[in-house]
């Protein structure tokens, strides 16, 4: 069997590099082809990374932790008794930092090696480094470049991941009872703003539920140690990305805007209808605005189009990409053949897709291959707002909260539900009359909610 | 003759005592008023002489069956005035105990009744006059409950007794009818049953036992029934008379007759005569009411223990006693979380529990997870010979959190504190996991079933 190269996979579309967050197959491990060899985070997402040869995995040429680019040899998988020194050389090459690039350790033993060695195998997850046991301030951690008040250093040694972030109680250990964490966890609650009602501070389940039923209020700035005036906290893959490839959108598309408010009367009370019926998902008013929008894209294919330099690429399926706002970022997961689905269908496959957007746990596949975007800020109540184009797409929808507003009926004033649309389309594939018609199509869809229906 | 106190307690039960204690270690001035002797009913006519009881009818009933252990004892005789004699011994030496701290913490023992003049005096009528107490700070009322009984039936301690009358009784009746199935009757029963006695359990509700989970109620009637035990659920007594053997009570689900009747309906706060009006103390369905630091409506009057609410159970009159004396001191006390209350019934198998049974959840809506755990599959459950009874484990399907455990078996009054404490820290499921319990132990048992809860029970 010959010597197969591992190489860090390109994983979705914008991917150009990769970093190894574990790996999970050791050096002297047998693996077969479709074995999940390690994970790797993307500029999206944490994916899994298979093997496509089989044999055993001879070496690991960057440890966990590196960050490498796309292509580069990350380990080699052969038989026990195969020469892979050749390949093995080529390491480094493309390969950028990779302080880990391995001595040539006699491979199959590499298993034994790892306990004597440390410095030459990735680092075992999990395991704590020996010298973040130490209890100095020297080991205090140091990934955000936050000067660390040297009273916390001792107390959080032993947790760098807590250290960085203020917390109630002493020493920036975070007081609060696996009830109350769990809660939390399940809330969307972050801990680091509950105030701790509990002996010593301690965050309890009652203090959690308040966090969770009061409208989320950050406090005004989290205590800082004194005379530290700002902190550079490095991009994470995801923000990296997002600063690289907006201004690509922003500047070179010609973008125009077309608004148009929607009477969500109808649309409301369908929903609530849908929702009260028992074993359905739950609808969102984003899974209308989904499904109005896959209808309307399949009447207007020029909207459903991407600018390809000397010709317009139509497409004849909605797929729509779904902003998901992450802590760090966005994320766009997109929803295949939406035409094709019914509200149901989109609202349980959109809430999976969100979830697991959050969870970074998004395939590559489910992250590529958007023919038309929507964005929503409803939740956050933004009346409304435009969007930049996510290229090589041809428009975004920019979708507003479902407002109840002041109208005019025909005896007089009433109290109507609306919600703000602002397409963005790329001038290059479209005009003005053409967004308005879509936009006008979306609207009317809305507004007859049995159409989404049918 | 006015002497002056900070705090003046009227009532020496646990509550009373405990609070008069803690108001001394935080350096206040306290006179206890008493008009037996100190303890109250819990060490003098309740909780302690009764486990006396109950602990002669254990060893009683282990030495009956001592041929299980390959043990030959002779002729067993059980003289139930000896059993009676060790409890009243017992219980001395406790009130003696309760003397004792007294001393040791500088509280002053004032014999005697109490009755509240206004709310800040108390008149104390005892053997040697009259006396007035003025309390510079608060006063603290404890006195307590005493027994019910049915409409149109009167306890005369004779034919019909109260478990003040049978806990003095050195004379065992040859038959009983117990009204009332829930912990003091069903320990009186138990105790009875191992003496001899022929054993009529009557309960109003669908089952013995009725606070506590169906599941340990359903035990604890088919056990009681194997040792001869007559229990009729369900039935209402519309009278009592004297004849045939004793008594005979009439029910809507037939006579019972027997030499005596135990009365066992529950109790009433006791309140009469203490001048409650006179100070301005309002009640509240039977008892008086509080705010959660135990005062009453009467500024700086405070009211603990059984006068104050259910559970009338000592440890929650401790508790309360704790945070009266903690909040008169000008501290802030933890609130007392009245869902966290153990119960324990001490009949065998015991029955202790902790949080709402499975049904009481479910009514709340809640989706849970049940993990239930046979002592049978005990090794030390087994090798004790004690294996009747199991733990039950309820708790949140989504967060694992321990809502509510039942347990009957052996030493179940000690192992349900393991579940006390995780839920005062806000434990799940997880954490009891997490925790390693020795083996062999009957609180393997507590470890098992919260595996069971989550589907992951080893020994089952």
């Amino acid at each position: 069997m010959a010597v197969s190269k591992v190489l860090m996979p390109k994983l979705s579309e914008a991917m150009e590099s990769g970093k190894i967050i574990k790996w999970l197959k050791k050096e002297g491990d047998r693996v077969q082809s479709g074995d999940i060899l390690a994970e790797v985070e993307t500029d999206k997402a944490d994916v899994e990374m298979e093997a496509f040869g089989s044999g055993v995995l001879r070496k690991i040429l960057q440890g966990a932790g590196s960050t490498v680019p796309v292509g580069s040899l990350i380990g080699v998988i052969a038989e026990p008794d195969e020469d892979i020194a050749a390949v093995a050389s080529q390491a480094g090459a493309p390969a950028a930092p990779a302080a880990s690039a391995a001595p040539a350790t006699p491979a199959p033993a590499a298993a034994a090696a790892m306990s004597s060695r440390p410095a030459a195998v990735p680092p075992q997850p999990r395991r704590e480094d020996p010298a973040a046991r130490t209890p100095s301030p020297a080991s205090a951690p140091t990934a955000p470049t936050r000067t660390a008040p040297a009273a916390a250093a001792p107390a959080t040694a032993l947790r760098p991941a807590a250290a960085a972030s203020p917390a109630p109680g002493d020493g920036g250990r975070l007081k609060a009872s696996p009830l109350a964490r769990k809660i939390a966890a399940q809330s969307g609650v972050d801990l680091h703003v509950v105030h701790g009602s509990g002996p010593g501070g301690r965050i309890v389940r009652r203090d959690v539920e308040a966090a969770s039923a009061a409208p989320a209020v950050r406090p005004v700035a989290a205590p800082v140690a004194p005379g530290v005036e700002f902190e550079d906290r490095p991009l994470s893959q995801i923000r990296a990305i997002i600063a690289k490839r907006m201004p690509l959108s922003k500047a070179p598309v010609p973008h125009f805007y077309v608004s148009s408010e929607v009477a969500m009367d109808r649309g409301w009370s369908l929903r609530e209808e849908l929702n009260a019926l028992e074993g359905q998902p739950k609808i969102s008013v984003n899974d209308l605005v989904l499904r109005a929008c896959a209808l309307a894209l399949l009447q207007h294919p020029g909207v459903n189009a991407s600018f390809q330099g000397e010709s317009i690429r139509v497409f004849y399926r909605a797929h729509i990409g779904i902003a998901v706002a992450l802590e760090d970022g966005l994320i766009t997961p997109v929803l295949r053949d939406v035409q094709a689905k019914s509200l149901g269908q989109i609202a349980a496959e959109a809430r999976d897709l969100a979830e697991r957007a959050r969870q970074r746990k998004l395939r590559a596949p489910e992250m590529s291959g958007a023919t038309f975007s929507i964005s929503n800020l409803g939740m956050f109540d933004v009346t409304e707002f435009s969007a930049i184009i996510n290229p090589p797409e041809g428009a975004i929808l920019a979708v507003g909260a479902v407002r109840k507003v002041p109208v005019v009926t025909a005896d007089g004033l009433g109290v109507g539900r609306r919600m703000m649309l602002t397409l963005s389309c790329d001038h290059r594939v479209m005009d003005g009359a053409m967004g308005a018609r879509f936009l006008q199509d979306v609207k009317r869809l809305l507004e007859e909610p049995l159409r989404l229906m049918v | 003759m006015t002497r002056t106190f900070d705090v003046v307690v009227v009532g020496s039960g646990p509550g009373g005592y405990v609070s008069a204690i803690r108001c001394a270690q935080l350096g206040l001035g306290v006179a206890v008023v008493e008009d037996d002797r100190p303890g109250g009913v819990c060490l003098n006519w309740g909780c302690i002489p009764t486990k006396a009881l109950l602990r002669n009818a254990e060893v009683l009933n282990l030495v009956q069956h001592a041929s299980d252990f390959g043990i030959t004892v002779g002729e067993v005789r059980a003289d139930y005035a000896q059993a009676v004699q060790r409890s009243r011994a017992v219980a001395d030496r406790m009130a003696k105990g309760v003397e004792f701290l007294f001393r040791k913490n500088k509280v002053t023992l004032v014999p005697g009744t109490g009755t509240l003049k206004n709310a800040r005096t108390v008149e104390v009528k005892g053997g040697a006059g009259t006396e007035t107490l003025e309390a510079g700070r608060a006063v603290i009322l404890a006195t307590g409950s005493k027994p019910r009984s049915l409409p149109g039936v009167s306890i005369d301690e004779k034919l019909v007794i109260s478990s003040n009358g049978a806990v003095r009784n050195e004379s065992r009746p040859a038959s009983i009818v117990v009204i009332g199935a829930g912990a003091v009757g069903v320990e009186f029963a138990d105790v009875y049953a191992a003496y001899g006695a022929q054993v009529t359990l009557l309960e109003a509700l669908p089952r013995v036992l009725p606070i506590e989970d169906e599941d340990a109620g359903a035990l604890i009637t088919r056990l009681f029934g194997r040792r001869g035990i007559t229990i009729k659920t369900g039935v209402k007594v519309s009278a009592v008379k004297p004849g045939g053997p004793g008594a005979i009570v009439e029910t809507d689900g037939g006579r019972f007759e027997a030499q005596q009747v135990l009365m066992a309906v529950g109790r009433a706060a006791r309140t009469d005569g203490i001048g409650l009006e006179a100070a301005g103390v309002q009640m509240e369905r039977g008892f008086v009411k509080i705010s959660p630091t135990m005062e009453t409506t009467a500024k700086g009057v405070y009211a603990i223990g059984d006068m104050a609410g259910a559970p009338l159970l000592a440890h929650k009159a401790m508790a309360e006693g704790v945070v009266a004396a903690e909040a008169i001191a000008g501290q802030h006390p933890r609130p007392i979380d009245y869902g966290n209350v153990p119960s324990c019934t001490y009949c065998r198998p015991q029955v202790a529990s902790i949080g709402a049974s499975e049904a009481k959840t479910k009514e709340n809506g809640r989706e849970v997870t049940v993990g239930k755990f046979p002592f049978t599959a005990s090794g030390k459950a087994v090798a004790m010979g004690e294996t009747d009874g199991f733990v039950k484990v309820v708790a949140d399907k989504a967060t694992g959190e321990i809502l509510g455990v039942h347990i009957v078996g052996p030493e179940a009054t000690e192992i349900i504190h393991e579940f006390a404490v995780g839920r005062t820290l806000e434990a799940t499921l997880e954490e009891i996991m997490h925790t390693i319990h020795a083996h062999p132990t009957l609180s393997e048992a507590a470890l098992e079933a919260t595996l069971a809860a989550l589907g992951q029970a080893i020994h089952i």
